[in-house]
């Protein structure tokens, strides 16, 4: 059971080892590569949490990947050598029940999904990770802990021969074959299929679609500079407040989308539309030839005509020309002046600074 | 105004002119000397300045523009692919234009249906298609599945086709190819997963192969200086997005390259990796590269130096020289001589941040801070760039490049801060901008005139006439036609949706005709008589 709690607390966890840090146990079993387990492991967790666990070389090869996509640092060898360790001292324990892997649910398709051939290979979560636990075990050292080659062993994810290959129409005879092990190799066909699903995969998380691109950490800048900009140059204490509006901001918005709010608060969605969708809209007063005025939410502007919304919610609607006077407001204009006079120290200072109202 | 008078106009359009045969199609031979009643290629001519000597639409009688008719794209078409983004072209008073997988043929006079052909894609990005090229009776497309397509100019029947890339790689193709003599120059698109961009020609007649231009070198050949290692120039990115231009005299073809690859995450290609980000002039006949100029050295910021490179006669310090001029998607124009590539002007059309200065040869110096950074780098302009793909425009007449452009920042984040990142590894978010129509002398990069649209957004690209008009979109779907020589705003139509490709004219019966293309709608303008 410790098997399928570990597993299932890998799949739901989104921070990197929030499944290991709550367990550790007794002492790692003293044998060759000990010390690289302790090192690479320990930077993220305390490496003893693998003690009293037991899996197949292939299992403890998935788990290694997942590390490694969760940000782990070590060579290939040394990760082949942490494999190497778990697999030789921490085999299965009589009873413990097989891992199982859940699809994810598919992410909606756009245009750049189009890339490539209407008949590319069709990712299939369980064999990639079939394959993954395969690649780990036999491939790693050579080829990579992304597949993006050695010294050892060329790039997998440019490689042609998987962009060619469907299903291991390629890779199969070429793993069988041509390889420089292919004699060593005693791979089923299921496993060069699930070998291919995870390559592929490796190209598709390489692309601009794929799940790693993500903002990794922003914090880096000084709290105190910050404050110091905030209520100095910044100017920033003059509309804001850190125990007002921005009480508690921390808790609300992760360190990526703060600073992005900081930044651009205008921007709901980047477009013409952004100052009606915002929470504060630009407003506009509409003074006709006849002196009439009419005040509300901007609408719609270009050169020639001019809308508006007013607080009744009523609809204006007027052609622009001579005396006819339109009068902007924005809200956010203090801050779009800024774009031209921070630099980026100074806005991740702010972001640091901002942070610490959790 | 003297110096207009210096101005050789040695690509105008001859109006007047006898147009070819239409039983024999459009000769190539009169490809260097349109007829008022034609645009044959993509620009209009080979020059690339979408300037046009017809006069009978001008700043004093453009108030009396009004519809002459409407085509709505037969067929379901939906997102960024059903947009018309080609610039049409009107061959013998009959009008082609395509987009993705599709291409049309309608009667220039009234925007009558005469043939559609549809092509079965395989897969591939369905961006956008800039449209067709044309030699005798063939026209010729590419479609997003990476094939050059012939079809009979007269029933849209299919003649051949030839693949031009490979799919696999997430190459796709969407330029319009340019045809020189019995040369078809093609482009390939394709930023996805580190390949070599290429520019090709192939025979008109068979598609077959004549030469084949590679934008990143070899190990041992010129540029290779550039670039860390073999592995890196063989996967360095560099597409060629938009349609060439080309000096019959010189018989020079001049090419925009796109950026380099991985995109945003540089560091396994340490160098200004050439010729990426580059203004090439190749021989025509054999691609032989002859000179270069990089407007985006070791560009990480996605700034296709794409942007047509338009070609014109001028005076600089006095002196005549054959000129070539880019205003590059970073937010910088250059003008240089097109038989040598040598550097006469170097200015930002709007301010930017990314730049230290401007080396011996004029070419920005990138500032490292500005590329982008773990924790985010404010930039400007931003990945859309100062401008994309949209045409611009020059008038012999003013002596003005005209360029629609944007003044936008948004944050460059470095997401894969691994020592060999590939793909993408990073992008920019967020954003504010502002867009801006600029009229920038030639001689000096000064900006003449300036026209501040109310909003940001996409608006198109620009068409500039001897009737000192110049024609633009705005970002609020208006067509709008401003004084060429002071920017004063003349005449406008709102289509409902923004401007999609850059307008044309074209004369016939002795009528000028404008037309312009806004979503999945192409609208042509008469002046009442």
């Amino acid at each position: 059971m410790k098997i399928t709690r570990l597993v299932i607390l890998l799949l739901v966890c989104s921070t990197p080892w929030c499944a290991f840090g709550q367990a550790p146990g007794t002492q790692l079993p003293d044998a060759p590569n000990r010390e690289t387990v302790q090192r690479l492991c320990s930077a993220c967790h305390p490496a003893q949490i693998v003690v009293g666990r037991g899996m197949t070389r292939e299992q403890w090869g998935s788990i290694v990947s997942n590390m490694i996509s969760r940000g782990a640092k070590g060579s290939n060898e040394e990760f082949a050598q942490v494999v190497d360790y778990l697999a030789q001292n921490l085999p299965p324990v009589k009873g413990d029940p097989v891992p199982v892997t859940k699809a994810k649910a598919p992410r909606p398709q756009g245009l750049l999904d189009q890339a490539g051939s209407n008949d590319k290979q069709v990712v299939d979560e369980d064999a990639a990770a079939l394959g993954k636990t395969l690649y780990t075990a036999q491939c790693i050292t050579c080829h990579g802990t992304r597949a993006r080659g050695s010294e050892r062993g060329p790039d997998l994810v440019r490689s042609l021969t998987v962009l060619h290959d469907r299903y291991g129409s390629v890779l199969g005879p070429l793993l069988t074959k041509d390889h420089p092990n292919a004699k060593s190799f005693t791979l089923t066909s299921a496993e060069i299929v699930n070998l291919s699903h995870f390559l592929h995969q490796e190209v598709n998380n390489t692309l601009r679609t794929g799940p790693f691109n993500n903002v990794l950490n922003i914090l880096v800048g000084d709290p105190r500079e910050g404050k110091a900009y905030f209520n100095g140059p910044g100017k920033c204490n003059q509309c804001h407040s850190t125990t007002g509006d921005l009480a508690h901001i921390a808790s609300k918005y992760d360190p990526p989308v703060l600073q992005l709010k900081v930044v651009f608060p205008q921007t709901a969605a980047f477009g013409r539309r952004s100052a009606v969708n915002a929470s504060k809209p630009v407003t506009a007063t509409v003074t006709t030839a006849a002196g009439e005025s009419t005040t509300g939410v901007l609408e719609d502007i270009d050169d020639f005509n001019v809308s508006l919304r007013d607080k009744t919610g009523q609809y204006h609607s007027f052609q622009r020309g001579p005396g006819v006077k339109v009068e902007k407001h924005d809200p956010y204009a203090a801050h779009v002046a800024l774009l031209d006079e921070y630099s980026d120290k100074d806005i991740h200072d702010v972001v640091a600074y901002l942070e610490t109202f959790k | 105004m003297k110096y207009v008078f210096g101005i050789v106009l040695a690509l105008l359009p001859l109006t007047g002119a006898a147009g070819a045969d239409p039983a024999s199609g459009l000769d190539p031979s009169v490809l260097t000397h349109p007829t008022a009643d034609s645009w044959p290629t993509y620009n209009g001519d080979y020059s690339g300045r979408r300037f046009s000597s017809l006069t009978k639409i001008n700043d004093q009688n453009v108030k009396s523009l009004s519809l002459a008719w409407m085509y709505q794209l037969s067929g379901a078409t939906e997102g960024l692919g059903g947009r018309i983004s080609a610039t049409p072209l009107v061959v013998n008073g009959i009008m082609y234009f395509t987009v993705p997988d599709k291409v049309w043929a309608v009667d220039a006079r009234t925007g009558r249906e005469l043939w559609t052909y549809t092509w079965t894609s395989k897969g591939g990005i369905h961006l956008g298609n800039r449209g067709v090229g044309i030699s005798g009776n063939s026209l010729f497309f590419e479609t997003p599945d990476c094939n050059l397509v012939s079809l009979n100019l007269n029933d849209g029947k299919k003649k051949w086709n030839q693949a031009i890339c490979d799919l696999d790689q997430l190459y796709y193709a969407s330029v319009a190819p340019v045809v020189i003599k019995n040369h078809v120059i093609t482009g390939v698109s394709g930023d996805d997963l580190d390949r070599p961009g290429y520019l090709e020609a192939r025979d008109s007649e068979t598609g077959k192969l004549q030469w084949h231009w590679s934008v990143v070198p070899k190990p041992g050949e010129p540029g290779a200086e550039t670039w860390p290692n073999a592995d890196a120039m063989e996967h360095g990115g560099g597409m060629t997005w938009i349609s060439s231009t080309y000096d019959p005299e010189l018989n020079m073809l001049f090419v925009g390259t796109g950026n380099p690859q991985p995109v945003i995450a540089s560091k396994a290609r340490a160098g200004s990796n050439l010729f990426t980000e580059s203004i090439v002039a190749l021989n025509a006949d054999t691609g032989k590269l002859i000179w270069y100029f990089q407007p985006s050295p070791h560009d990480t910021h996605d700034w296709d130096a794409v942007q047509t490179p338009v070609l014109f006669d001028g005076e600089i310090d006095g002196k005549k020289h054959k000129l070539v001029a880019q205003a590059s998607r970073n937010g910088w124009f250059f003008v240089l001589d097109r038989e040598t590539g040598k550097n006469y002007v170097t200015s930002q059309f709007v301010k930017t941040n990314w730049a230290k200065g401007v080396d011996a040869k004029g070419q920005p110096v990138p500032n490292p801070a500005k590329e982008p950074q773990i924790a985010g780098a404010l930039v400007s302009p931003n990945q859309g760039g100062a401008v994309n793909w949209p045409p611009p425009t020059f008038s012999p007449q003013t002596g003005l490049f005209y360029v629609n452009a944007t003044r936008a920042f948004s944050i460059y984040y470095i997401f894969d801060d691994a020592d060999k990142p590939e793909g993408w590894g990073g992008n920019d978010q967020g954003g504010w901008a502002e867009s801006m129509l600029q009229a920038l002398d030639y001689r000096t990069g000064a900006i003449k005139w300036s026209h501040r649209w109310e909003t940001p957004g996409i608006r198109g690209g620009l068409l500039s006439t001897a009737g000192n008009l110049v024609f633009a979109g705005d970002p609020n779907s208006n067509l709008v036609a401003l004084n060429a020589a002071t920017g004063e705003v003349l005449w406008h139509a709102n289509l409902g949706k923004p401007v999609t490709n850059g307008a044309i004219t074209y004369e016939l019966d002795a009528r000028q005709y404008l037309v312009v293309g806004a979503g999945d709608k192409l609208f042509a303008f008469v002046m009442n008589q």
